[in-house]
């Protein structure tokens, strides 16, 4: 190749250059050298350029490392030159300043009431709310719910995507979830338990997304009986560093959907990964559903990483170097947790107005605890039902008003006080810890009933 | 300089001083070549404004110091999965997940190859330099044998395995269309590095495939000489465990696209099954005869007696009617053949437990299941059993009435055996009049409302059932 004269020869600004020498042999002239003079500002040798018998062949340029290292000279400039403005221009980057694309609520018929088992409810409200990218990996008694989304999707141009694991699933909605769509898994608790690293970067990046666990007996293998064997993991959990997402613990198919909606609502209000814990009997549970007035089309939030040149300045990403920094951000996640504790807790109150003793259950055993309630009450006994809609936040708020004329706590669930522990602190953070609190546990997919309540509320007082 | 590197390295300790126009990356250190070829490919196809680039764990999860594109970090191995991902969510987008060999080759060998034999046109560039760097110089799943690193202080031995060869396994799954090896040790190989990097990018732009680049790249820091030597290294130790060349190249169509996700409400209606027409009431109120306000049952069979899709006509019918109900099966491993039944409750207003210990009313469609459940049925209860399965009655509660129909037999004689459940369906009707026949065969028709040629023989199975169990009457 013979050299022309519009060929730039290379420049070098001694700083960018960490003097490790590819372009030394890159040069077929032999032009650069080793250097000996340190930079002060870098402690590294930068290599010395004596440019006589320069070509313009480049290599030197294609050996180089450092975006801002050996670079072509721009005309009538010489290499000498250190001023990096003048040198490489004052251009930043021309990325626009990202707009949200708002959602759109669409008006639906009325329609008529759908018979539904839980997981098919939070499938429908998860396509009512927008969801369209469905990532997950089979596991009982969760499964139903994936199968669903694999016949429906393709008939809303959705996609389906069996994962390779569970870690990979969360992954996939990381992905998704940062690029500003709506996605969601079903999932059972040892499928939950591998999720949980990877909702620890949703949430340390701010990325939504909807976990489904309907629980099974645990530990380990367990059975695939009904638990509520993930409360503590959900709560209080969810992987590595300060982490909180929303839980709710539905416990009919209606609350299956309504939630489900109303979960893919808040994750994006919030920007954060939202939980519905549901029991093995609610994921199988067929039951009577009224669907919605309305339906979403969701848009593209402002911050996401669609993949377009609106989007293109935006970075999903939960690895911050500097202690300052890092710690900026949690202290920006621990407001996101305030406010959503001030303004999400949920609960069912039934008989709770003027109730001496409080049942305190969630999911399928609340539904035990309802009709012990109405037994008791019906022999007299002052008994109400506190059914948190949220477990975290815990609906404190709701509750502790109540405490003035409630002296018991009876708290019913099928796992090892997982949901008593979660009552504790939040009385206890709230200054009411001296409330007296009994309880009745069941494990292994056995769940506590109706009569077990009553007996337990009575015997106990 | 490519306009597809920052001009200033803001995220770098937040551009200042020297870090705003300097990378991370130690003297010698290959990933600013890979990153530099990475910006001029994606310059050169034109698609900076549309790409993605998926930072991993390791040196290069600062990435996105550099990239002026869209920029996802994933976490460690996962970036083919959370790059699969973004390509989904937006098809259009050009996405690149970059990976060192602890990512890709250790950590994320599950979702790199599942990716790849999935074929999702994503470009992967692979940065294969034999140890991890960010973590301090630990043995990689490439460590040539013998090397020492701090993990294999006295070299890599049999135990540990020998090194990955990571590109020669990419080429052997199916949804790859292009694989090459490519090293930085001198100008012609990085010319090559170059052009196979803007290839990947290429055939995804092009919407052809899975295309992998390996590039065999130097740490010095941890191989603990000087950055020339260290090229050496790669040239003389790494190729020829790892030799250099195109793996694969296969030419496929253009085949990736995505319809636009649809919001068409009439389209939701349809895909979900919801109607908007009200559906008749036959039933004149609640069967309080049968219990007050809640009325418990269980039906059990053997897997593939239909008595899941009895329980649940029988909810659909009561919601149908305007009272609550709710249905919940055994499942799991007991549900594939072995027993199978199902918990039905019906309530005036609203069913508490769904569970039946004790149900009002058993439809039992084998021997073991009536055995287990027939002695559970309150006193007063019914009990509903194919007399042609069942022959003895065990001992039940005060004022149980026992009903036995042929289930199988009537269903047989119909031609359909699967039928029998209907039968079923027809008996309980007779032997308890819980709603009025119309309604059972209401619910028969909207649930085959898509197998409309099954109406008539279900329509009679329902009849028959009814039929005999009038005729035989109740056991004592």
């Amino acid at each position: 190749m013979a050299p022309t004269k519009e060929r730039p020869k290379p420049f070098l600004i001694p700083k960018y250059c960490k003097g490790c020498g590819r372009c030394i042999e890159a040069c077929p002239q032999n032009c650069i050298m080793l250097g000996k003079d340190i930079q002060p500002e870098t402690g590294l040798t930068p290599v010395i350029l004596n440019l006589e018998k320069c070509t313009g062949c480049g290599m030197c340029i294609v050996a180089c490392p450092e975006p801002y290292g050996l670079a072509p000279s721009p005309l009538k400039a010489d290499y000498e030159l250190t001023d990096p403005a003048a040198m490489f221009g004052p251009r930043a980057s021309d990325a626009p300043e990202p707009k949200e694309i708002p959602d759109k609520t669409i008006p639906l018929p009325q329609l008529k009431p759908m018979v539904l088992k839980g997981t098919y409810a939070s499938t429908i409200g998860a396509l009512l709310a927008g969801c369209r990218h469905f990532f997950g990996y089979p596991i009982t008694p969760s499964t139903e719910g994936a199968e669903l989304m694999a016949k429906l999707l393709p008939d809303l141009n959705g996609v389906f995507m069996q994962a390779v694991s569970e870690v990979a699933t969360i992954n996939h909605m990381y992905g998704c979830g940062g690029a500003g769509l709506r996605s969601m898994t079903f999932t059972s608790s040892p499928g939950f338990s591998l999720m949980v690293e990877g909702i620890s970067y949703m949430i340390g990046s701010e990325v939504p997304g909807l976990i489904v666990n309907v629980m099974r007996g645990g530990p380990g293998l367990g059975n695939i009986g009904p638990e509520q064997a993930d409360i503590k993991l959900a709560c209080q959990g969810l992987g590595h560093g300060n982490t909180h997402c929303i839980v709710f613990t539905p416990s009919t198919p209606q609350e299956m959907l309504d939630l489900t909606m109303l979960a893919f609502d808040l994750g994006f209000k919030y920007r954060n990964p939202v939980i519905i814990l549901c029991d093995g009997y609610l994921g199988q549970m067929t039951g009577m559903v009224k669907l919605p007035d309305h339906m979403l089309q969701p848009g593209i939030p402002a911050w996401a990483v669609y993949g377009d040149n609106m989007h293109r300045r935006n970075l999903i990403n939960s690895i911050i170097l500097s202690e300052q920094d890092l710690e900026k951000h949690n202290e920006h996640l621990n407001q996101k947790y305030a406010t959503i504790e001030a303004n999400e807790q949920r609960a069912d109150l039934f008989h709770c107005e003027d109730a001496e003793v409080l049942v305190i259950a969630c999911n399928i055993p609340a539904r035990m605890s309802k009709g012990a309630v109405q037994v008791l009450r019906s022999q007299g006994v002052k008994a109400g039902l506190f059914r948190p809609i949220t477990l975290w936040p815990f609906p404190i708020k709701l509750l502790k008003p109540l405490l003035s004329h409630v002296n018991r706590l009876v708290v019913v669930e099928a796992s090892n006080c997982q949901l008593e522990n979660e009552l504790r602190l939040a009385l206890s953070h709230a200054g009411a810890g001296h409330v007296r609190i009994d309880h009745l546990q069941h494990y292994g997919g056995i769940l506590p009933q109706q009569q077990e309540i009553v007996d337990t509320v009575k015997t106990k007082a | 300089m490519s306009k597809v590197i920052y001009r200033k390295f803001e995220r770098h300790s937040h551009g200042e001083g020297i870090k705003g126009m300097s990378t991370h990356y130690c003297p010698g250190c290959g990933h600013g070549l890979a990153h530099k070829y990475l910006a001029n490919a994606i310059e050169e196809a034109g698609v900076q404004e549309r790409t993605v680039t998926v930072s991993p764990v390791g040196c290069s999860v600062f990435l996105f110091y550099y990239m002026d594109t869209g920029n996802t970090q994933a976490a460690h191995g996962r970036a083919p999965a959370v790059a699969v991902a973004h390509k989904l969510a937006n098809p259009n987008a050009v996405v690149v997940a970059y990976q060192g060999d602890g990512d890709l080759g250790s950590i994320g060998i599950a979702e790199i190859i599942s990716a790849a034999q999935q074929g999702i046109p994503i470009t992967v560039i692979f940065i294969n330099n034999a140890i991890y760097g960010m973590t301090g110089g630990q043995m990689a799943p490439t460590t040539l044998m013998a090397q020492k690193t701090s993990t294999s202080p006295h070299g890599r031995d049999r135990l540990m395995g020998e090194p990955m060869k990571i590109a020669e396994l990419m080429a052997q799954l199916d949804g790859t269309v292009y694989v090459e090896r490519v090293a930085l040790f001198n100008s012609k190989e990085r010319i090559k590095a170059q052009k196979a990097i803007s290839k990947a990018i290429r055939l995804q732009v092009e919407g052809k495939g899975f295309a992998f680049v390996e590039v065999l790249a130097e740490c010095p820091t941890h191989l603990h000489i000087s950055p020339r030597e260290t090229q050496k290294w790669v040239a003389e130790k790494m190729v020829p465990i790892f030799p250099l060349g195109v793996k694969k190249d296969v030419e496929k169509d253009p085949w990736f696209s995505l319809p636009a996700p649809n919001f068409d409400t009439q389209q939701m209606s349809k895909v979900i099954g919801a109607s908007s027409e009200a559906e008749p009431r036959y039933a004149k109120g609640f069967p309080s005869h049968i219990a007050a306000s809640d009325i418990a049952f269980k039906l059990a069979g053997s897997g593939g007696d239909g008595a899941q899709t009895a329980a649940l006509l029988l909810t659909y019918a009561a919601i149908v009617e305007g009272f609550d109900a709710t249905h919940i099966p055994s499942y799991g491993p007991e549900s594939r053949g072995g027993t199978s039944y199902a918990d039905v409750h019906i309530a005036k207003d609203e069913v508490l437990s769904p569970s039946a210990p004790s149900p009002h009313i058993l439809i039992a469609f084998n021997t073991p299941s009536m055995v287990k459940f027939a002695p559970q049925v309150v006193a007063g209860g019914t009990v509903v059993y194919d007399s042609g399965v069942i022959k003895e009655i065990p001992k039940l509660n005060a004022n149980v009435r026992a009903y036995g129909v042929p289930f199988t037999e009537i269903a047989l004689s119909l031609g359909k055996a699967v039928v029998k459940n209907i039968v079923a369906l027809g008996a309980l009707q007779a032997a308890t009049n819980l709603f009025p026949p119309e309604t059972f065969l209401n619910a028969v028709r909207i649930s085959l409302k898509e197998k409309c040629a099954m109406i008539p023989v279900n329509e009679e199975a329902f009849q028959r059932g009814v039929k005999s169990c009038q005729e035989t009457g109740a056991k004592k």
